[in-house]
């Protein structure tokens, strides 16, 4: 009988699996499946019954019984080698291993157990792979299906040598582990004494890293996650080596960050990079400097910090926030405008205008303009997904490459390669339409675009991100925002957009056909308040919820309507906290029909008729879609003032008619109240509503601005 | 290639042809030993010992830093492997393959050297030759090498490594051969200066993998459709037309009980008949679908007599033929295209009588053409069977290359 070992890591493919088996049962073979995937999670022992191994075997599946400190260190070793160190004191699988004739990775996370193995059973053959087991064991056959066993309890003298040598390695960390246990950590006064003592004088500076490093696993062990991160911003802050001090500020405000929460020292530890990275620029090594300014970037736009909060410190203080960016040379160096050689062509007079559309998969709000322009007879129109194709998708969010390129004055591979992907659209297109001011544009304009005019819509989002800060916008003609206090905050946060070479700059509103909306509403709707889109912390339900909550005092037949898909709590920490308070607070307010979840629908009109009041609760909006398809259904809009722009010159009280907005949840319930007092009032309000929704954002109002964009050449 | 060779020797040439090992080639997808066979006997074979060292699977072979990360090891080597040659996989055969035909040329003088790409590492031997003894030389590009035929965009640029190495082969290449029109001025384009030297020489089928009879499908027992060839699709690709075959049989009385047999490798290395592909393939199973397994050359002719139509799944668009379009013609049944619409296979197909033209890869278009195929399998005539036969004679193997080679040797007698 030739005893085969199969080793996997994660779930295999079970059909795959089951034929290869019964083909090695059928040459004589018992097989034996280890694995350290979950063999009872959901669906797996159904599909490992048609599998017919002789038995089936679950290796520890992580190390969460291992110490800390192991668990650190394994977090940084090879995929290989954590799996090995989390399944080799297994008993089952070393005596199945010693006695196997042929051994079998089934995966690439297998692969360094099995070599592991084999130095135990020196004989049987060790394979990667099902269709080379299956060799193994046919070339068994014609010897008597199995192996001269030769192994032993005890691996080969040069393993044996690697792995005491390795031993001696984790001593230091294994004596501080010592002295920094949970309950030391646990106590205030244990942990306080601990962060001072790393900020001691005259310590050496890898003893100081180091020594911080375990200190903050300990506090993170006790729970102490701002405490962790404390330690290794302290410890950063006494160390001189620039590289050093900027990757202990970067594990420092990451502690932070995972959990969800706005790091203290965020500024410190971007400061840190920059000065890594102006140091490095200036003695040439652009490769290190750009690595530098691309983290100062992540970690200055973290989303954790602008896009999965109720509030931003850029949207408090734009040019205030990006103001140490530009003090450093690196990141001046990146914001150069290039211009372009040529200006644009003018229109061509004697051919229908090639126009290319062009986004990075989202084209949520492209296919008005795409089916209108792809039947104008003055355009011909190409649409061009850049995630569709590999090679575009690789380059088009590129940011360490794109910093490489603006750093090496556009002598990199990267400027080659976009010129190679991009330039034969250049060349057959008149205008470039790019949806999204985000990775593309940093791509497109890294080249220059000849005398093909190009155009760029940025929404809001963006704004939050680093993309506009690595976008070249001189050598951009039209840049088109959806509304005038997204181009403020824009304006604010890039200086090249106050400057001469900025492109000229368009508000057009998004393209939406509003012609299906208006119907007619049941005089119950009066009493239904709708929020449509849930689906970010920015669109802060939870303000819909207070809103309810004091309108509900006054008449308990209002109910809240939620339209939409949930939050995925996968996004971050901080979207999973949010979900998990408003979860608990909808719970009783779902359970006494307060508040009704419909989930996400293809067909917002039809939803909209049963709702009487449109919500607007976000922090912040480019223009609220949700908003402007309720009134145009007729249903009074509420919009609370957006905090991110509030009070500044422009918000969501110039872009909608004043007596919409609302300063507060308080005002909000005392206009709901007002305009919903009687059924005359709410209808005669919802009118006024629907026609201004369909006389300024109706498309085929909204076409002639797209018309007058790419067509109109004064 | 084989049928390159054989041309050759019928011509009354002294054919050697350099390959690489037996074992070398069953790491990779697996070998097909009745292939050889074919081989006029008067041709050498000088098998050297190279082998694709990313895709080895025995683990007692590996050192620690490979078992540790196999992936990042692999990666390594093939930056490694493109110092000798800029192609990752091949690089590193440049020396040996060079070596190989100085030391045939020095045993027996070569009046001609022919290059067969993938790899392109066999340009370096052409180049060397030519470099050291002055052997003219052609290059048998079948796909191109700085053209990506599957997205369509320029593989690399003109001041690449790989860029300087094709235009410096390619300048002196007596001719330059490639598997269809849009690929061919690709080249025209791009070197306009050798423009005369580009020609198309089509994949062509094997007259022998044929059927050669008109089919009788017996829809009683159940239809059967067939994919012969490398499943070297995307797996999305794979499940769209999956579904479509799901939606025929549902919609189509004549589909119900019709099945769905596919043939030919399943990736390679450590995953060979073992990667998502055939796993959705196995849980297709309900619905009809088998997957058979490689189909030996030899037995060829015998699958296609089985089968009552064919299913055409192909990567790519306009520069990509495949050799598959020419032998699925030949067998004269009805054909299912799963490509995309811009592709040279409908180029190819065009005028064909038998096929339900390219919807492209889109679930609900293909569900029509397994249907549309269904009825012309059953109510197709015998006449009509050989009409789509005979449209596939212009593309017999031997035809094609008995031309090529002539005009070969006369472009070299220039």
């Amino acid at each position: 009988m030739t005893e085969v070992l199969l080793v996997a890591t994660s779930r295999p493919q079970f059909g795959v699996l089951a034929d290869a088996v019964a083909k090695l049962n059928a040459q004589g073979a018992r097989v034996h499946l280890a694995g350290s995937f979950h063999l009872e999670a959901e669906g797996v022992p159904e599909e490992l019954v048609k599998v017919a191994v002789a038995e089936a075997h679950q290796l520890p599946r992580n190390l969460h019984h291992r110490s800390q400190a192991l668990r650190r260190r394994v977090g940084k070793a090879p995929r290989g080698l954590r799996q090995w160190i989390q399944v080799k004191g297994d008993s089952w699988l070393r005596s199945r291993a010693r006695r196997a004739d042929v051994l079998v990775a089934l995966d690439v996370g297998a692969v360094y157990t099995v070599w592991r193995l084999a130095e135990y059973n020196r004989t049987a053959p060790a394979k990667f792979g099902l269709a080379p087991a299956l060799k193994a064991v046919e070339e068994l056959r014609t010897q008597g299906g199995t192996t001269a066993r030769r192994s032993s309890l005890l691996p080969p003298l040069h393993a044996v040598a690697r792995d005491v040598r390795r031993g001696v390695d984790q001593l230091p960390g294994q004596l501080v582990r010592a002295a920094t246990p949970r309950p030391v950590m646990r106590s205030g006064v244990g942990a306080r004494l601990w962060r001072s003592a790393v900020t001691a004088p005259g310590m050496p500076i890898k003893v100081r890293a180091t020594t911080s490093r375990y200190v903050a696993e300990g506090m993170q062990w006790a729970g102490r996650v701002s405490g962790a991160a404390l330690t290794l911003a302290d410890a950063a802050a006494k160390i001189p080596d620039l590289s050093l001090r900027a990757n202990l500020y970067y594990e420092a405000v990451m502690q932070e960050i995972k959990k969800g929460i706005s790091p203290r020292d965020l500024g410190k530890a971007v400061k840190a990079h920059l000065a890594l990275a102006d140091a490095e620029f200036a003695k040439g090594g652009t490769d290190e400097a750009a690595e530098a300014l691309n983290r100062a970037l992540f970690l200055h736009f973290h989303r954790v910090l602008h896009i999965d909060q109720l509030s931003s410190p850029l949207a408090k203080d734009a040019e205030g926030f990006v103001a140490p960016l530009h003090m450093s040379k690196a990141f001046q160096a990146l914001s150069r405008p290039r211009g372009r050689r040529v200006p644009a062509a003018p229109l061509p007079g004697d051919r229908p205008l090639r126009l290319l559309v062009t986004t990075s998969a989202n084209d949520n709000f492209l296919h008005l303009i795409k089916a209108h322009f792809a039947d104008h007879p003055g355009v011909e129109l190409r649409y061009l997904d850049l995630a569709a194709n590999k090679h575009l998708k690789r380059i088009s969010w590129a940011a360490t490459r794109m910093l490489k390129d603006r750093l090496s004055d556009s002598s990199s591979d990267y400027q080659e390669e976009v010129e190679r992907l991009m330039r034969p659209h250049l060349d057959w297109a008149d205008t470039v339409f790019l949806e999204w001011a985000a990775g593309p544009a940093g791509m497109l304009t890294t080249i220059d675009p000849g005398d093909t005019r190009i155009v760029v819509r940025l929404h809001s989002y963006e704004a939050f991100t680093r993309w506009p800060h690595l976008t070249d916008f001189s050598r951009i003609d039209d840049l088109v925002f959806v509304a005038p206090h997204v181009k403020d905050l824009t304006t604010s946060l890039v200086p090249v957009l106050r400057g001469e070479q900025a492109p000229r700059m368009h508000f057009v509103d998004n393209a939406m056909d509003l012609s299906g909306f208006n119907r007619p509403k049941p005089a119950e709707a009066r009493f239904n308040l709708g929020l449509i889109g849930i689906s970010q912390v920015a669109k802060d339900p939870k303000w819909a919820v207070d809103v309810l909550e004091r309108v509900r005092k006054h008449d308990e037949r209002y109910r809240l309507i939620l339209v939409g898909g949930d939050m995925d709590p996968k996004t971050s920490q901080a979207t999973k906290e949010y979900l998990k308070q408003f979860e608990e607070l909808l719970e009783p307010l779902e359970e006494s029909g307060a508040v009704v979840r419909l989930g996400p629908t293809d067909d917002v009109p039809s939803k909209l008729v049963d709702i009487g009041t449109i919500l607007s609760s976000s922090v912040r909006e480019g223009c609220h879609v949700g908003v402007m398809e309720g009134a145009a259904s007729g249903a009074v809009p509420v919009v609370r003032d957006w905090p991110f722009y509030a009070g500044k010159p422009n918000s969501a009280r110039t872009l909608y008619p004043e007596d919409w907005v609302v300063p507060s949840p308080a005002a909000a319930a005392e206009k709901l109240l007002k305009a919903t007092a009687t059924e005359e009032s709410w209808r005669a309000a919802g009118k006024l509503a629907a026609e201004h929704a369909l006389t300024v954002w109706d498309w085929p109002v909204v076409k002639k601005h797209f018309e007058r964009l790419f067509l109109d050449e004064s | 290639m084989r049928e390159t060779a054989n041309q050759f020797a019928k011509a009354g040439w002294d054919v050697t042809v350099v390959n690489i090992a037996r074992e070398s080639w069953e790491l990779d997808s697996g070998i097909d030993l009745s292939l050889l066979e074919q081989v006029d006997p008067r041709v050498k074979i000088e098998e050297l010992p190279l082998v694709r060292e990313d895709l080895e699977t025995d683990i007692r072979l590996y050192d620690e830093a490979r078992a540790l990360d196999p992936h990042g090891w692999v990666s390594e080597l093939r930056r490694r492997q493109t110092q000798a040659f800029p192609e990752p996989n091949f690089g590193e055969w440049r020396d040996d393959l060079e070596q190989a035909v100085l030391r045939i040329h020095r045993k027996q003088p070569a009046d001609l050297l022919l290059a067969s790409c993938v790899p392109y590492v066999n340009l370096a031997a052409a180049w060397k030759l030519w470099e050291e003894a002055k052997v003219p030389y052609a290059v048998d590009f079948r796909d191109g090498w700085s053209i990506d035929v599957i997205d369509g965009v320029e593989a690399f640029a003109r001041d690449s490594e790989e860029g300087r190495w094709e235009k410096k082969v390619l300048d002196q290449a007596v001719s330059l051969w490639v598997v269809n029109d849009p690929i061919a001025e690709h080249y025209r384009k791009r070197y306009p200066e050798f423009a005369d030297r580009v020609h198309v020489v089509r994949n062509g089928y094997d007259a022998d993998s044929s059927p050669g009879r008109v089919h009788n499908p017996d829809p009683e027992s159940g239809l059967v459709f067939g994919y012969l060839g490398t499943v070297n699709f995307t797996v999305q690709h794979l499940e769209t037309v999956l579904n479509a075959w799901r939606a025929a049989r549902a919609k189509e009385p004549l589909l119900a009980n019709a099945r769905f047999e596919l043939r030919g490798h399943i990736g390679n290395g450590a995953n060979r008949g073992a990667n998502r592909h055939a796993e959705i393939l196995k849980e297709a199973e309900a619905d009809g679908v088998l997957y058979g397994g490689p189909a030996a050359k030899a037995e060829v002719a015998d699958v296609y007599a089985r089968w009552d139509a064919m299913v055409l799944v192909l990567i790519g668009g306009r520069y990509v033929t495949s050799g598959k379009v020419y032998e699925y013609m030949a067998t004269g049944l009805p054909i299912v295209s799963a490509h995309a619409v811009e592709h040279d296979a409908s180029n190819v197909l065009k005028g064909h009588p038998l096929w339900t033209g390219a919807p492209g890869i889109d679930e609900a278009g293909l569900t029509e053409s397994f249907v549309k195929a269904a009825h012309m399998a059953v109510e197709t005539t015998d006449e009509e069977h050989a009409d789509a036969m005979a449209h596939a004679d212009q593309f017999t193997r031997e035809a094609l290359m008995s031309v090529a080679v002539k005009n070969l040797v006369e472009e070299l007698a220039k």
